[in-house]
């Protein structure tokens, strides 16, 4: 800049200089403000030469820096112990998926379901999938995708929440957890079909027992015909005695 | 659940969805995107008429979704390797062109 001046003014004068005076080099400034922009060959030379830090291999030496570990905010914590209690309390839990029913509906449904002493529950998927994946019911865990909603119950009224289901058709039963089963839709449907226990117990009962009684009917199978022929005969002598007698005579002949 | 850009799904011309899908398998989540997103209080207030009924099946089967329109053209999409959106943007392609080609007729 200096150098310019120079040369203005002394044009200005009318002084004509020396070449050498007057070869002025018009150089940008090497002290800036801003980054000063490096010659593309300066930078093809510093990218060559940058420094890399020689890899560790190590395992266990450094712990790694991209490694986060994840803590579970306190809501999280409470609401997988709620989710803990469920699961041991109900014998039957249910994943339902609701297609978006308002708020109307919902309340009818839950109302119908109190009736039969069936609760809703609402948890979101986050905390269900990462209560899942530690305990024992991990093949749940693709069922909670998008909005579902659990339907509990501490007995196992599968039938009344299969009726109460078919008439709200946006709710959609994916599966459910019956006495720590896994059970599919199917299956929830076959469950409810079953007769119940004691049912179950009698005809075991009765299938067991089948060849002794048919001895014991076998035995007992002369003397109770004689003696049901014989309160015949007496009902028969009871009766008019203006029956013949011969007929009385001949039936028991024939039947003996 | 991403929303799509235009995210009413009009269902006029649809005469019934019926979604097939097997919900322990992992590629039903777009299955389930779009069958939340069709039987939204919203699409189904846009017709009555129309049926959207779900099947939930054991078999390991992929998931289907089959639409049946109103003029009779079926659209089958099979959701194990699509995206949600994929499957919203095809069938809310399908209902836009139905849509001009009615008011064309008229």
């Amino acid at each position: 800049m200096a150098a310019t001046l120079c040369g203005t003014l002394l044009a200005k004068s009318g002084w004509l200089p020396l070449t050498q005076c007057g070869r002025v080099r018009h150089m940008s400034k090497s002290v800036t403000r801003h980054k000063r922009p490096m010659h593309i060959i300066k930078q093809k030379l510093m990218a060559v030469t940058e420094y890399i830090p020689p890899k560790r291999l190590a395992a266990g030496a450094y712990p790694s820096q991209n490694k986060k570990v994840e803590v579970e905010s306190g809501l999280v914590l409470i609401l997988k112990k709620e989710v803990k209690k469920v699961f041991q309390d109900c014998k039957m839990i249910a994943v339902v998926q609701n297609n978006a029913s308002n708020s109307e509906d919902m309340l009818t449904l839950r109302h119908r379901l109190h009736k039969h002493s069936l609760t809703v529950k609402f948890f979101p998927n986050q905390v269900m999938r990462s209560f899942l994946k530690d305990s024992e019911f991990c093949n749940m865990a693709p069922l909670f995708i998008g909005s579902t909603v659990l339907i509990v119950s501490t007995q196992g009224k599968v039938k009344e929440m299969l009726s109460t289901l078919r008439g709200s058709p946006q709710m959609v039963l994916l599966g459910a957890c019956v006495d720590g089963t896994l059970l599919s839709a199917q299956g929830v449907q076959h469950y409810s079909k079953l007769p119940s226990v004691s049912v179950v117990q009698g005809e075991l009962v009765s299938g067991l027992t089948l060849l002794s009684s048919r001895t014991a009917s076998l035995l007992q199978h002369h003397p109770a015909r004689l003696s049901a022929l014989l309160q015949q005969y007496v009902s028969q002598q009871g009766a008019p005695a203006a029956e013949p007698r011969p007929q009385e005579s001949e039936g028991v002949a024939a039947q003996s | 659940m991403a929303a799509s850009s235009k995210s009413s799904v009009v269902l006029k011309a649809v005469k019934q969805v019926m979604v097939q899908m097997c919900p322990f398998e992992s590629n039903v989540r777009s299955t389930r995107e779009f069958l939340f997103m069709v039987g939204s209080e919203k699409a189904r207030a846009t017709n009555m008429n129309c049926e959207v009924s779900t099947v939930v099946k054991h078999d390991k089967s992929e998931p289907v979704v089959d639409i049946t329109f109103t003029d009779g053209e079926r659209l089958v999409m099979k959701g194990a390797k699509l995206t949600g959106q994929e499957m919203l943007q095809a069938f809310q392609s399908r209902c836009l062109a139905k849509d001009t080609q009615a008011q064309a007729k008229k």
